[in-house]
């Protein structure tokens, strides 16, 4: 058995940087003598702890065969990661490599990861933390994310990287943990920002970075006082609004890359959308930015097929659906516009269950005058007596056809709830995910679906955070208003990684607001098959005065007739065309 | 190196069939390649990809997960031993003769007494990283005489080495620290990379003065702001270029020292005594 182990080294805070006992100049170059390596070996012979001969033999052999993989050109981590990918199914596309290698060879360390949404930039990024790491280059990390991607950031470094890093939960892990995942709105506040600003940190990596567009803000006051050797930022959208988003960004990464502001301006910019000297521009982008995009045609994701079903309400569901309706756009224009989110809720859940439209009226009663009070009350005690739901009849139609694992979407709680009930009566194995699970719950959840139920019943907020390319059927039981929900769902399954084709199965009722929304979505936009990744840039250009929701129930309340409300959606429509062809024509995006 | 590695921890691969190889690993065993939440249990490796693919078995190839985890382990060993080379490899007579025949022309030399004792020496392996704009390490083994603080210029004769240390009284005192020998090394492998193709420095210099001309536009010349400085320590520790070295293990080699104590006769017939020791390693008379 073996004398003895060496106790690995454990994680190291900025007190054991390692100490320099000799340093002094020679030629070129700096040498420094280091302490630790010669003192373990002291402190051996000091306790009298020799090794035997043949250890000490077999480790020279180990060193050389280290050195020598540390020697070989390229990624050492793809090598490392071999197994553990084909473990987990991960396959590197050719673009994420390219991208770690340009970083790790040519940009030295310091980069702005932009690849369009859905291009697998945590997987850039964490091959080349993995190869920092393999190389012995970084050891101190610290990983900046907004809040709700914490969890996934630690979940993929360690499910497809085998690293082990950190959740930062006190303030005394920013010191001992190695690699450290934070959010960013805890970091930015005391005591965590001095305690960061104190750190020499090897690689600081920022997730979301385009909310450091602005020089004003504490999260890029914060970002720009770490001392950092290596720095990756990773964004989609490094322009967004104005060039000078581009400016401050590339500053907080390399200060000067583009000169001072003034200059800079002077140079580059013709106004603030538009740049000047492109090529010039593009030069220097090109030493510290990365942008992979889907039409360069190296990445292909399978196919989205969208499948609209029709549900025809019963009678009594439709009367229910158009007093509530009516209710909703009566009190609306008494609000004249104001306080409309409960309202835009109410006519949403209408759509999905009646279960939750009576708890959402039953909660809004509260607040009622007394007029409204009566005719709500009225309504609750009938919506208690419907006992049909057509929308849930079809779904059951349509899963007994699947194969399959489906992930099913509502965005209520009580929808998700009763859809749940239904299906594990017709004899299916169901899951709940939603927002109120833990994030170890979520986990587990997410393995259940895979290895156990068929369905995953999830909610809206359930949605973000996981990946779920096991699965290529997903559900709308009911449609969010807002395009990007509809996209962030999608993206839960069709995203790197997806191998099939994914089956959209959209439930629209007909004769409803979801009729008219489907036709905007879908027959005007073609939002689920043609404006992949680019949806977010979009909305921002669209530039609404209000949510994209309060839009849609503008139009709604301001038209009675259907011919009235296509119109104004055709029109909305028609705006949604032209930011999409102006983004695409925007002189920024060529030079990206 | 992985069946050589198994054997030292005392355990007997067994090969279960053609290329499949199979140890029965206990607790401590195991935590120390996979971690605390590791168990004992039996581990089934192999050399071959397509084999591991079919059994199951841990695949040992270049950068496999087994083989980073053999390697980090082995690695961890080692850090002190010790080996000497015994005096009997060595012929007594012919050294005595050498001796003696070392004394000036005219004179003459008997042997009063004689002793063997063991002098020593300090193999260190060192690890240097040449950082720049990339890092590139290299490992050096170096053998410094501790009677004289020398390195040795030539390779030690390592085959004559046998495992293991000899009793204290019979080591001669050091004249040179481990510290000394140690800086002595670093010294002597800084000169090496001194002596070499220094561009990976000078294209660190060069990338150096071009990132400050860029820092100072954007701070258009407030270069005595703190933001400024702090930006600039970043830059030197990024791209200073820096020649690290490290011990990374080290041994006592216990080498024979003949040691004579001799009566020798001048050309005018005075006698005087001398002692002299003779190291065939250094191939050195030293009086002492």
């Amino acid at each position: 058995m073996l004398p003895f182990f060496f106790p690995s080294a454990g994680s190291r805070s900025k007190k054991d940087a390692p100490t320099v006992l000799e340093n002094y100049p020679c030629q070129h170059f700096q040498v420094q003598v280091l302490a630790d390596g010669f003192r373990r070996i002291v402190g051996e012979l000091r306790s009298r702890r020799f090794d035997t001969w043949d250890w000490y033999q077999l480790a020279r052999r180990a060193d050389e065969l280290a050195a020598q993989q540390n020697r070989a050109p390229g990624l050492l981590a793809l090598d490392h990661l071999k197994e553990r990918w084909e473990r987990t199914g991960v396959v590197p596309y050719e673009h994420q490599i390219r991208t770690a290698e340009k970083v790790v060879h040519q940009l030295h360390g310091q980069a702005i990861l932009a690849d369009e949404v859905g291009l697998g930039k945590t997987i850039e990024a964490g091959l080349i933390l993995k190869e920092y790491m393999l190389r012995g280059w970084a050891k101190k990390v610290l990983i900046l994310t907004p809040a709700n991607l914490v969890w996934q950031w630690y979940q993929e470094l360690y499910e497809k990287f085998g690293i082990a890093a950190g959740i930062q939960r006190t303030q005394w892990d920013w010191e001992f943990a190695d690699v450290l995942i934070a959010s960013v709105d805890t970091a930015k506040r005391e005591p965590h920002c001095s305690i960061i600003s104190s750190i020499v940190y090897d690689l600081l990596i920022v997730d979301e970075a385009h909310k450091l567009k602005n020089s004003a803000t504490a999260s890029y006051r914060l970002v720009n006082s770490i001392q950092k050797k290596y720095c990756l930022m990773l964004t989609a959208t490094p322009v967004q609004n104005d060039l000078r988003e581009l400016y401050n960004l590339i500053g907080l990464l390399k200060p000067g890359q583009l000169g001072s502001f003034h200059s800079f301006k002077k140079r580059f910019m013709a106004d603030k959308r538009t740049p000047k000297n492109p090529t010039e521009l593009r030069q220097l982008l090109d030493e510290v930015m990365i942008r992979n995009r889907r039409q360069d045609g190296q990445i292909s994701l399978p196919e989205r097929v969208v499948h609209p079903l029709i549900v025809a309400l019963q009678p009594q569901e439709q009367a229910i659906y158009e007093r509530v309706t009516e209710f909703v756009k009566a009190r609306g224009r008494r609000l004249g516009g104001s306080n409309m989110l409960p309202l835009i809720t109410l006519q949403r859940e209408v759509c999905s269950s009646f279960l939750a439209t009576a708890l959402t009226l039953e909660k809004m009663m509260a607040g009622l005058p007394q007029p409204e009070l009566e005719e709500a009350a009225a309504l609750l005690k009938d919506l208690a007596e419907v006992k049909q739901n057509s929308k849930c009849d079809a779904l059951e139609r349509l899963v007994s056809q699947f194969q399959d694992k489906a992930i099913i979407f509502t965005e209520y709680k009580a929808s998700q709830e009763y859809i749940r009930y239904r299906l594990e009566r017709a004899g299916y194995k169901t899951l709940a995910f939603d927002g109120s699970l833990s994030r170890g719950k979520k986990q587990w959840v997410r393995h259940l679906f895979q290895k156990e139920a068929q369905f995953l019943v999830s909610t809206e907020s359930g949605g973000e955070g996981l990946n779920f390319q096991f699965c290529n059927l997903v559900v709308n039981f009911d449609l969010p208003w807002n395009p990007m929900r509809l996209e962030q769902r999608i993206g839960r399954v069709h995203r790197l990684g997806q191998t099939r084709d994914v089956h959209i199965y959209n439930l629209i009722t007909k004769g409803t607001v979801e009729e008219h929304i489907m036709y905007l979505l879908h027959q005007k936009i073609n939002m689920f098959e043609s404006i992949i990744g680019e949806l977010d840039a979009i909305l921002l250009h669209l530039n609404l005065a209000t949510s994209f929701e309060s839009e849609i129930m503008k139009i709604f309340l301001e038209n009675d007739e259907a011919a009235k409300i296509q119109e104004q959606l055709d029109h909305l429509a028609q705006r949604i065309l032209q930011s999409r062809a102006a983004i695409r024509a925007s002189s920024w995006e060529g030079l990206l | 190196m992985v069946l050589e590695f198994f054997e030292l921890c005392g355990l007997r691969p067994v090969e279960i069939r053609r290329g499949v190889w199979q140890v029965q690993a206990d607790d401590v065993l195991m935590k120390e390649l996979d971690g605390w939440r590791a168990g004992a249990r039996l581990l089934q490796f192999t050399f071959d990809s397509r084999l591991a693919a079919a059994y199951g078995a841990d695949l040992i190839s270049q950068g496999s997960y087994r083989l980073n985890t053999i390697l980090n382990l082995i690695r961890r060993q080692g850090i002190l031993s010790r080996a000497h080379i015994p005096h009997h490899l060595f012929h007594e007579p012919s050294i005595r003769r050498r001796i003696l025949s070392s004394v000036q022309a005219g004179e003459r030399a008997y042997v009063l007494t004689s002793s063997t004792l063991y002098g020593q020496y300090f193999q260190l392996e060192l690890l240097a990283e040449a950082k720049g704009l990339q890092k590139k390490e290299s490992l050096h083994t170096l053998v410094v005489n501790l009677s004289s603080g020398d390195i040795l210029k030539f390779p030690f004769p390592s085959h004559l080495l046998q495992a293991g240390g000899v009793p204290a009284e019979l080591v001669s005192r050091r004249r040179c620290s481990l510290k000394e020998a140690y800086l002595q090394a670093a010294a002597h492998i800084a000169q090496l990379f001194a002596e070499q193709d220094q561009s990976w420095a000078e294209e660190a210099l060069a990338k150096i003065a071009q990132e400050e001309a860029k820092l100072k536009a954007f701070f258009q010349g407030k270069t005595n702001s703190s933001d400024y400085a702090a930006k600039r320590q970043e830059l030197e520790h990024r791209l200073q270029p820096v020649l690290t070295i490290q011990a990374v293990r080290g041994a006592l080699l216990f080498t024979p020292l003949f040691r004579y104590r001799l009566v020798v006769v001048g050309t005018d017939g005075r006698e005087r005594t001398k002692a002299v020791s003779y190291d065939p390693i250094a191939n050195l008379c030293l009086l002492d």
